[in-house]
């Protein structure tokens, strides 16, 4: 952390790219001030009380870190403080439940099923709950998609091409099971085999990046264990997941199982990057042209660098067009369980990224994190926009079946 | 006790007064929140104001300033804060009049080639919402993505393509603002002929740093986007070839939109920071960028291609498309920030010499680094003369601060005794006040300090700032 | 009464002793250097030359009392110009006098006027001290930038005696394009397409003509390889996209370098004339102006960016500059009033007059 803090030379070159500032336009709301602020905490100057409403506003959308011409790792040095601030603090009593409630349910599938239903009939009493939890319910959809169990392996088509392990991941699979789904049909057209290894649970990115770090340790470990080591990679749909499962090595630094972790980590990718390099097929024509917005996840494009990757497979349909939001990837405000946590600031941002799509009028959008698509479409709507959105394997599912 | 609460607590008059004006979202007067902006991107300086307000409209920002004025309390401007000279430092008993809010591009009107901006509007999002029009904002500072069009005009920024266009005062038409007494003034004009008749008081405005007062509304010129550009980057090996380059490009009777010069540890900074396809062992390198029409720019292309082959070019490469102009572009205006790379701390410097003494100024600096013990990146304009060495020290080691403003003294010293300036484009702020004295004689500055007197009688606008012992 | 300082220290002596003072040059511009009685005029026109000029920094310094014209010929050796194209070379307008009255020609439209080239200044204020501002090196931010207020300060705040100046390698050949249009309107809103077209002319002028017709007039300055493409091109897209009533007409040699010189020194305007006065304005502006003015001869420049108007009644004029919120500056004529119409930051100036010259010695502000 020290050395995070200390290579910020404070130019404020980061300022620009920062959502919280852009909509704030506050220092301390900026990774600039926020890097002063826990600065300032470390070296005694202010408590760390008074400094943490500006760092729970955080996205941790690490937009910031290729913006920066020091090379800070702000994102390491968000989780490293995050986890250390977590253990000292005291939260108000509804922010504990609605913690609880968060790290309870979201890593658990069959837990957070339960709780989606539970929510959507707490929506009935909607007006009488606090507004946090209004936010949280305000979420989820109208009706939850039926569970559609993952097989332990799938099959490539035709010859064999390479062979990968799958994490299926947890909130995605309750409220988007078809998106898996879909991601073995399109490994499978690319001559993928894929094992999807049982037993396996929650990345535990999501707790990571909330500071619950013995919660995230604990559910990567469960991973570690169940993830076989002789795959070609180990492959994830979801942008959160990856750019967490690349951090296993830091989550478990001075641990025993951290060499593992880095093992681990290095075989992660992300399904577009790994369709990419192997050599994507490109499916039939579309059956009349579309106008398509990728939208870059912030844990794609700004935790891992990946901007090409879904850009060349979305562009290699025939009759599918790319458009570009030109917004410099600002994140849309969805960020893990932060349009539950900081639900006015979340808000603005998805008001904003609607804004611009509708601008741009666009068939569909796409983008590789399910967070994304809850978050847009729950804006294009409060606007009575039906723009269709899919995750990018879902479109890229749709037209190898032509059924688009 | 939790900062919103404390907030509450402190009770003066004058908060009493500003909470009139604000409402409580828009007052920070918490620790804190002070803390945040007690630097600029100069950490070496800091002081945290009382308070730091948050105008949306231009009214707000009158009325604070009136307050100021009536109380004698001292006012600090401050757009995204990245002066490098701690211009927008913060006077400790005074407050911050942060300006991001308001940050509405008013009107662009393309066919007259002008625009009306807000002080807090970022630099570049003038050039962004000129764009579908085929026009742009030309002055470029490194920080354009973020900096601010009131802090560029205060501070009379500069950057890379300064050469052609000029700095900032050369883009500026028109601008109204309001006095540190609380007069409210409109100056210039939307005519390419600014003010026109009569003392030019937009180009007084421009670059006083803050100390008359705000400017509240702001007409610049634009420009048509050049149709062609051509960037061709030259490696050296050796730095004072590379400056020699530069003066053989200017005799030949080029006149490039801009000329920068970057030496061995500045491009292995920028390298790291941005992969901009800089050669990693040149001594240095040379971009030279030509601009305008198509036609004449390939004509001059070739008499470049000849100046630079002559010039004992080790390597020539030309960016093939915008992308890779664009990542040129990119690793020169990161390289300040990626010194942080190999430095835990550096001190930027901003001296101008005539363009016939670059390779003489930079022999110079290479000998007081070797004196120093310290290690000297460059970085500079060399098409303007303004050179930015970078200073790199260990805030750690005992002396080593001293040691690296001494060696940043004797460098601004050996600019003007070779006929330049201290400051190009950075401003003179709170780094080089110290400074003044080595440009200017006592009437020179006396005449300032009047001038200064008759727009601010309270010395309360940003205080402390461009005169010694202020 | 007139005095003739021969150095700086005989100016400063002479404004120490006090009384009305007003500097005069080349006495091209008599409206602004004929002395009123009761104010003494101060002459320049022996504190004259070149003081230094190394054509490697794009830069000189001279005295204030210097000819243009002696600049111009010493920067064409070495294939420099000054690209804010002084006014009045051929009758004798000096460097202080073109800073001071603010007169740049239709070339400046390229690069910019008066202020965009002066780096510095050291003038003499009204208690006779000899103050510098801004430098010699084509980029300073330090200090507060007097040298810019100088520039159309009319010898009010103090006498200029050196400046120094930014210049640019000149173009090795000029071509003009010449076109018709039916109206002024016309012809500005050619201007207006020109605008977000990537061409880089010198100058655009439009001179309203007589039959409610406008002569448009488009000056390329260039290699001489690329002039006739680029011409060419500018006009295809004329073409293409205005309304021009005539052919294109190209000048180009001496006759295109004659017809430049005679629009800097004024010829255009009628013997008879009252007086010529620049107004600078919005082209937004342009058409209501012109409106209002149907007795004078107009001409535009900078693409509708200045105006100059040659008219007989000035005292009618400043009526109607105020009306339109508009400021001019009478140049030629009977000594006076010569800021008129609306004045904009005269608080702000009064202000810098009180530092400068608080017993009003060079008159009021």
């Amino acid at each position: 952390m020290v050395k995070a803090i200390e290579s910020c030379v404070h130019c404020g070159f980061c300022l620009a790219v920062c959502p919280t500032y852009n909509v704030l336009g506050e220092e301390m709301d900026s990774p600039r001030g926020r890097i002063y602020l826990m600065k300032s905490v470390l070296e005694g100057k202010i408590e760390q009380e008074d400094a943490q409403p500006y760092i729970d506003r955080c996205l941790g959308c690490t937009a910031c870190v290729p913006a920066c011409p020091s090379g800070v790792q702000y994102g390491e040095l968000l989780i490293g403080y995050r986890g250390q601030s977590e253990a000292q603090r005291n939260r108000p009593l509804l922010d504990r439940v609605q913690r609880t409630m968060i790290r309870e349910t979201l890593p658990y599938p069959d837990r957070f099923r339960l709780a989606a239903q539970a929510g959507r009939i707490g929506s009935l009493f909607e007006q009488a709950l606090p507004e946090q939890m209004r936010a949280m319910i305000g979420l989820l959809p109208q009706q939850l998609p039926p569970a559609q169990p993952m097989p332990e392996i799938y099959p490539a088509k035709g010859p064999r091409r390479a062979c990968v392990a799958f994490l299926s991941g947890c909130v995605q699979t309750v409220l988007a099971p078809d998106i898996n789904h879909a991601t073995l049909r399109v490994l499978a057209e690319n001559g993928v085999e894929t094992i999807i290894p049982r037993g396996q649970g929650c990345c535990g990115s999501m707790m990571m990046h909330i500071g619950e770090t013995p919660l995230a340790q604990q559910l990567a470990r469960k991973n570690l264990d169940v993830f076989p080591t002789d795959v070609d990679a180990i492959v994830t749909n979801a942008a959160g997941c990856g750019s967490g499962m690349h951090e296993y090595g830091l989550l478990f630094a001075h641990d025993p199982a951290e060499e593992q972790a880095r093992a681990f980590a290095e075989r992660v990718q992300d399904v577009t990057v790994f369709l990419d390099s192997l050599g994507f097929r490109p499916p039939q024509p579309l059956p009349q042209p579309m106008k398509v917005i990728y939208q870059d996840a912030c844990h794609l494009l700004h935790a891992q660098g990946i901007q090409a990757p879904p850009r060349r497979l979305l562009g290699s349909v025939p009759n599918l067009t790319l458009l570009e939001l030109n917004d410099g990837g600002l994140c849309c405000g969805s960020a893990g369980t932060y349009n539950l946590e900081q639900p006015e600031i979340a808000g603005e941002l998805g008001r904003r990224k609607a804004e611009r799509i509708i601008r741009l009028g666009a068939d569909a959008v796409v983008s590789g994190n399910i967070g994304c698509l809850t978050q847009i479409r729950t804006h294009l709507e409060a606007k009575n926009q039906a723009i269709p959105l899919y995750h990018t394997i879902q479109l890229l599912d749709l037209a190898y079946h032509g059924a688009i | 006790m939790n900062e919103q609460k404390r907030l509450s607590v402190i009770k003066t008059p004058f908060l009493d007064a500003l909470r009139e004006i604000y409402p409580a979202d828009r007052l920070l007067a918490g620790s804190v929140q002070a803390l945040a902006y007690e630097s600029d991107a100069l950490t070496a300086f800091n002081a945290r104001p009382q308070a730091v307000v948050l105008p949306e409209t231009p009214d707000e920002v009158i009325e604070t300033v009136r307050l100021c004025s009536r109380e004698q309390i001292p006012f600090v401007a401050r757009g995204s804060g990245t002066s490098l000279s701690g211009g927008s430092l913060p006077v400790a008993e005074g407050i911050v009049i942060a300006l991001n809010r308001l940050n509405r591009i008013k009107r662009i009107d393309a066919e007259t080639r002008v625009a009306v901006v807000e002080p807090g509007v970022i630099n570049l999002d003038i050039s962004r919402a000129a764009e579908p029009y085929g026009l742009y904002y030309a002055p470029d500072p490194s920080s354009q993505s973020i900096c601010t069009i009131g802090g560029n005009l205060a501070f009379n920024s500069g950057g890379a393509h300064c050469l052609k266009y000029g700095m900032t005062s050369n883009h500026i038409l028109g601008m109204t603002v309001v006095l540190a007494d609380g007069e409210v003034v409109t100056l210039g004009s939307a005519s390419l002929e600014g003010v026109g008749v009569g003392p030019d008081l937009v180009g007084l405005f421009v670059g006083s740093e803050g100390l008359f007062g705000i400017a509240l509304e702001i007409t610049v010129r634009l420009l048509p986007k050049p149709e062609r550009y051509c960037t061709v980057m030259a490696a050296y090996d050796d730095l004072g070839t590379a400056g020699d380059a530069v003066a053989q490009v200017v005799a030949s009777g080029l006149l490039p939109g801009a000329m920068e010069i970057m030496d061995r540890l500045a491009i292995k900074a920028a390298e790291a920071a941005v992969h901009a396809g800089y050669p990693p062992d040149a001594a240095a390198i040379v971009i030279v960028e030509l601009e305008g029409e198509t036609r004449q720019v390939d004509e001059e292309f070739k008499a470049l291609q000849a100046v630079i082959q002559a010039s004992g070019a080790r390597h020539i490469h030309i960016a093939k498309d915008a992308d890779e102009r664009a990542r040129i572009w990119k690793g020169r205006k990161s390289a300040f920030s990626a010194v942080g790379r190999l430095s835990p701390d550096y001190i930027v410097q901003d001296g101008v010499v005539p363009r016939g003494h670059l390779g003489h100024a930079l022999t110079e600096i290479n000998r007081l680094s070797r004196e120093y013990g310290l290690e000297v990146a460059n970085v500079f304009h060399a098409g303007d003369g303004n050179l930015h060495p970078l200073i790199l020290f260990d805030g750690n080691q005992a002396g080593a601060l001293e040691r690296a403003e001494a060696l940043a003294g004797e460098i601004l010293r050996m600019c003007v005794a070779l006929g330049g300036s201290i400051t190009g484009e950075h401003g003179v702020g709170m780094e080089k006040k110290a400074y003044m004295t080595t440009m200017f004689n006592e009437t020179d500055m006396d005449t300032m300090k009047a001038i200064r007197m008759q727009m601010d009688p309270g010395l309360i606008a940003n205080r402390g700032k461009m005169f010694p012992g202020d | 009464m007139s005095l003739q300082p021969q150095t700086i220290a005989d100016v400063q002596d002479i404004v120490r002793a006090g009384g009305h003072l007003l500097p005069r040059g080349g006495g091209s511009k008599p409206g602004l250097s004929t002395p009123t009685r009761g104010t003494t005029s101060i002459e320049l026109r022996n504190l004259a030359g070149i003081l230094e000029y190394e054509p490697g920094e794009y830069t000189f310094t001279a005295y204030a009392g210097t000819p243009v014209a002696e600049v111009a010929t010493e920067l064409a050796r070495n294939g420099q110009y000054m690209p804010f194209d002084p006014l009045l070379a051929g009758h004798g307008a000096t460097l202080g006098g073109t800073v001071a009255a603010n007169t740049a020609g239709s070339g400046r439209y390229r690069y910019g006027g008066v202020r965009d080239f002066i780096l510095g200044v050291r003038f003499v204020d009204g208690q006779g001290q000899l103050v510098r501002s801004g430098g010699k090196v084509v980029k300073n931010a330090a200090g507060f930038d007097l040298s810019k207020f100088m520039v159309g300060s009319l010898g009010r705040y103090g006498i200029m005696v050196e400046m120094s100046f930014k210049v640019f390698p000149r173009p090795a050949v000029y071509h003009t394009l010449m076109l018709r249009y039916g109206s002024l309107a016309d012809a500005l809103q050619a201007t207006f397409r020109l605008s977000a077209a990537p061409f880089e002319p010198d100058a655009v002028d439009l001179e309203p003509q007589p039959d409610k017709s406008c002569q448009f007039l488009l000056r390329v300055g260039g290699l001489e390889s690329t002039l006739p493409d680029r011409i060419d091109r500018l006009r295809t897209f004329f073409n293409d996209q205005s309304a021009a009533i005539d052919q294109a007409h190209i000048l180009k040699g001496d006759e295109e370098t004659a017809l430049w010189i005679g629009i800097n020194e004024f010829e255009w305007t009628p013997s008879q004339t009252d007086a010529v006065v620049k107004v600078p304005l919005s082209p937004r502006q342009v058409v209501d102006l012109d409106r209002a003015v149907p007795d004078s001869i107009r001409r535009y420049t900078c693409a509708g960016h200045v105006a100059w108007l040659a008219v007989s009644k000035v005292e009618l004029l400043a009526d109607t500059l105020t009306r339109l919120n508009l400021t001019g500056l009478r140049l030629t004529g009977e000594p006076g009033d010569v800021i008129l119409g609306s004045r904009l930051g005269l608080s702000m100036a009064q202000r810098v007059k009180q530092a400068l010259d608080p017993a009003a010695v060079f008159g009021e502000a």
